[in-house]
């Protein structure tokens, strides 16, 4: 990869989706939405991973190529890096519960690409990053309203 | 595990164990759903929410 290229690169993040034994209920609408990100610009596609945590720990891992019924994912299947190496795989499912599945996404920020860049550019260097989640959020407020009762 | 070769003998990326961190752990105990909150938490994070609120 060029400076120039590696330059115009945009974070790369990962998520490791865990469906519970006997919950998971396939019907497309995942594939389609991930597509349409892919679609869109806002992302692409790095790495993707099928792993299963059976009940005594050990973990199998699947190619997305090893399903019979790739569908709209086929187009996705032929650009994967294979970033993710077999050391990666043990620390990912070490996550998961016995008895679930998992899908890793390993992906790049193509949105965030430019912004970065130019941030770069302007002798900026990011020292931190993270994400928020939703449950922190209503924590938060559901602090402030206890608050705010105590205080009546 | 049958990744491919190219996967085996490699350094990895993620570097150590990940665990399934508390916040998510409390989302997916059976309970109210925390998208049941979804209109305070939009609000939450709606331009102008905040004012007056920040402590530091």
């Amino acid at each position: 990869m060029s400076e120039t290229s590696l330059d115009e690169l945009g974070p790369v993040d990962y998520v490791v989706v865990e469906f519970p034994a006997g919950t998971s209920n396939f019907t497309g609408e995942m594939a389609k939405e991930l597509l349409a990100l892919v679609d869109a610009g806002t992302i692409r596609v790095v790495d993707i991973l099928i792993l299963t945590k059976n009940d005594d720990g050990s973990v199998d891992a699947m190619e997305l190529s090893d399903i019979e019924e790739l569908g709209e994912l086929q187009a996705l299947e032929a650009q994967l890096a294979e970033l993710l190496a077999e050391d990666d795989v043990v620390h990912l499912a070490a996550a998961m519960d016995p008895g679930s599945t998992a899908g890793v996404l390993i992906y790049e920020n193509v949105w965030a690409a430019p912004f970065a860049a130019a941030a770069r550019r302007s002798g900026g260097q990011l020292i931190a990053n993270g994400r928020i989640p939703i449950q922190a959020i209503i924590a938060s407020i559901e602090a402030d309203e206890a608050r705010e009762t105590e205080g009546d | 595990m049958p990744l491919r070769p190219a996967r085996v003998g490699r350094v990895g990326v993620i570097g150590h164990p990940v665990a399934k961190t508390a916040v998510v752990a409390k989302a997916v105990t059976p309970g109210p759903a925390p998208v049941a909150k979804t209109a305070v938490v939009a609000a939450a994070v709606t331009p102008g929410r905040g004012i007056g609120r920040r402590r530091i």
